[in-house]
């Protein structure tokens, strides 16, 4: 029930600046925006992008002092600061050490969920948004971000173990030349601080990619025991410190799906929902169904996807899904693409 | 640390700590690094960058960094730089929630937080009591400057998040535990306020929040005369010397340190802070302090300029203020 204002001839209209009517009206504002005045035009959404339009990412890493990787992402008006740092976790403290088998792959898993080494922790009450304002709990959102974030982390194996443990062989006095075991005498555990500057939707998007992109940046210090001071001594040479082997990129896209039949349009022929790319904060609180899809192309592109999380409505179904995939898929490249950027 | 915090994500029940690296237990010996050095003049304010409108949802925000002059070591791990990023938003002001007691005035709340990698210590989540203390003299320096009066029953929250703090030592003094002076703690934390008033204060005005004046903040600190041999020193008067805000881990030692909150077009101090033995250089530090702040307020006034040319410039401009695309739409019925 509505056009644009050079097509609008009723005499009796009610006109609206943009803002008034978006806050009076959210859902006919979208569906506005959304539906084409024309066959011809292609629907556009208030924030000027198609429908399928992603923000444009930009990374910036390394840029604090005090952490040994970070990155600020930025998409849109989103803009997230990840800092990482390590710390060290001595074996010894470790209540119920679990086993290790070097080569095993599911065992690596279990061994960082285990032991807690990956702490990642979400700060939303930055100022980011006004509907946090610091000085309560962590509301809901930030409690449920950093525990997708744990899960993705867990799921994806993004973080092999391997390059979290520090090694000691300890040196027998009365035969120095057999030498015995190995053993594991310590773990980094890395604390994944995100911070948000500014917060206008996908956020769970933004806060991974800035994880993502300073966890490719960490350089974890050469760390070694020192049995006479019985402490891990790490080297401050950057020559002797390591990057992480990260096990391959997986990159989310956040999907919000509007639907919305007119009322008292029985056309049945006319779409009924528009499937929103990225969407921002207005959109997110204005759209029923949420999609949020990760892949990962850097292996098999057929077997690339690593989560699907689908909340709500009833539009999307399996060929949309398929769309969305696609969509994801095209998105991996793009991201792909910026974060490696940074990196050289 | 908050060692059970069931909302967050927590660290192994067996406790971390920081690496220790070798570079660190070898500093007690021969230096290998070498403590930065001030090469500034006395009387010259490090590089200020300040940005507005940071954060399009608040209804003004900030972004300030002070850039230090003095270039990164070698060792790259274990980095000697130390500098000051700090962003703030401001929400409001808004009506005050109705269970609130009636305020004919505007109701001011500050929040200071530093980011858990602000410093070489990670830091919690929870507010600790120094932040807190910086609030409230954030809260008293912004509170002489704006016009409460005009907003009855509202409120606004200034939130400052400081993402790469000032330093209260070099952090070779830290390891070699040489440091003198009162405890050689909350140095830093002096040159963080002032940022913080300035930074508030930009954000403030991108608000459009009435105030008298901007506010900025300044520091300044004492230098105890230089060491002289155990002959010269029975006779020579000590001569300390004022610095303008100093970066702490470039000094040895610190004798006091002034900040101070300075309307300038008044000639108003809303807000000093003196920590340390000023002795009868009192006066002399805060009138430098005050100097600072005046070279702070000169970034703070471009700063302000600049935003205002440029939202001035698109609305009067173009008429095309909306993104690509946009168009005005109608409602009817």
């Amino acid at each position: 029930m509505a056009a644009t204002s050079t097509t609008a001839n009723a005499p009796s209209a009610l006109t609206f600046p943009r803002e008034i009517f978006a806050a009076l009206q959210p859902r006919q504002y979208l569906l506005a925006h959304l539906s084409p005045a024309s066959k011809s035009q292609t629907s556009v959404r208030p924030n000027g992008r198609k429908p399928t339009e992603f923000r444009k990412l930009s990374v910036n890493t390394d840029s604090l002092t005090h952490c040994n990787g970070s990155a600020v992402v930025r998409m849109g008006n989103t803009a997230v600061v990840c800092g990482v740092r390590g710390e060290i976790l001595l074996a010894r403290d470790v209540p119920n050490p679990p086993t290790i088998s070097t080569n095993d792959e599911d065992n690596d898993r279990d061994e960082l969920a285990r032991l807690g080494l990956l702490v990642p922790n979400v700060e939303l009450s930055t100022g980011s948004n006004p509907s946090h304002i610091p000085g309560q709990a962590p509301s809901g959102l930030a409690q449920s971000l950093a525990s997708r974030l744990l899960q993705l982390l867990s799921t994806t194996g993004l973080v092999a173990s391997k390059d979290l443990r520090i090694w000691y062989q300890p040196i027998i006095e009365q035969e120095p030349e057999v030498g015995s075991e190995p053993e594991i005498i310590a773990y980094w555990t890395l604390y994944l601080d995100i911070l948000y500057i500014s917060l206008d939707g996908a956020a769970l998007d933004a806060a991974w990619l800035a994880m993502l992109a300073a966890l490719r940046s960490v350089k974890l210090p050469k760390a070694w025991w020192d049995p006479d001071m019985e402490a891990i001594i790490c080297s401050d040479s950057i020559a002797d410190a390591k990057a992480l082997s990260l096990r391959g990129l997986p990159i989310p896209a956040g999907f919000a799906v509007f639907d919305e039949t007119p009322e008292g349009v029985e056309d049945t022929t006319q779409e009924k929902g528009w499937i929103l790319a990225d969407p921002d904060q207005f959109e997110e609180e204005h759209c029923r169904e949420h999609i949020s899809v990760v892949v990962d192309m850097s292996g098999d592109a057929a077997n690339s996807i690593r989560a699907i999380d689908k909340r709500g409505g009833s539009f999307v179904d399996v060929e949309k899904m398929r769309t969305i995939v696609d969509l994801t898929q095209q998105r991996w490249k793009e991201c792909k693409d910026v974060l490696d950027a940074q990196s050289t | 640390m908050d060692r059970q915090d069931r909302r967050r994500i927590n660290p192994p029940s067996g406790g971390t700590a920081p690496p220790l690296f070798a570079s660190a237990i070898a500093l007690a010996g021969a230096s290998q690094f070498k403590r930065p050095i001030r090469s500034r003049k006395p009387d010259e304010l490090r590089k200020i960058f300040l940005q507005t409108g940071l954060v399009p949802s608040a209804s003004g925000s900030a972004y300030l960094e002070l850039q230090s002059p003095s270039p990164s070591g070698t060792h790259d791990l274990v980095s000697s730089k130390s500098s000051l990023k700090l962003t703030c938003s401001v929400h409001g002001p808004k009506p005050l929630p109705r269970s609130a007691p009636f305020s004919p005035h505007l109701v001011l709340t500050t929040h200071v937080k530093f980011a858990p990698f602000a410093a070489r210590q990670r830091r919690g989540y929870i507010r600790d009591s120094s932040e807190r203390d910086l609030g409230v003299h954030l809260e008293t320096a912004l509170r002489g400057a704006i016009i409460g009066e005009r907003w009855p029953k509202s409120g606004v929250d200034v939130i400052i998040t400081i993402l790469e703090g000032e330093e209260d030592r070099w952090w070779g003094d830290e390891v070699g535990g040489g440091t003198k002076g009162i405890g050689g703690a909350g140095w830093g934390l002096m040159t963080v306020l002032a940022g913080c008033i300035t930074c508030a204060s930009a954000a403030i005005v991108d608000a459009g929040i009435d105030c008298v004046d901007m506010v900025s903040g300044g520091v300044a600190a004492l230098l105890p005369a230089p060491e002289r041999s155990e002959k010269g020193k029975g006779k020579d008067v000590q001569e300390t010397t004022v610095v303008l805000d100093p970066c702490p881990s470039e000094h040895q030692e610190i004798q006091a340190v002034c900040v101070v909150a300075y309307l300038q077009g008044r000639d108003e101090i809303t807000e000093l802070w003196v920590k340390g033995n000023a002795g009868d250089a009192a006066a002399a530090i805060v009138d430098n302090a005050v100097r600072a702040a005046v070279a702070s307020k000169a970034v703070l006034t471009e700063a302000v300029k600049e935003a205002a040319e440029l939202k001035f410039s698109v609305e009067s401009g173009r008429p095309q203020e909306h993104p690509k695309g946009s168009r005005d739409l109608e409602m009817s019925g």
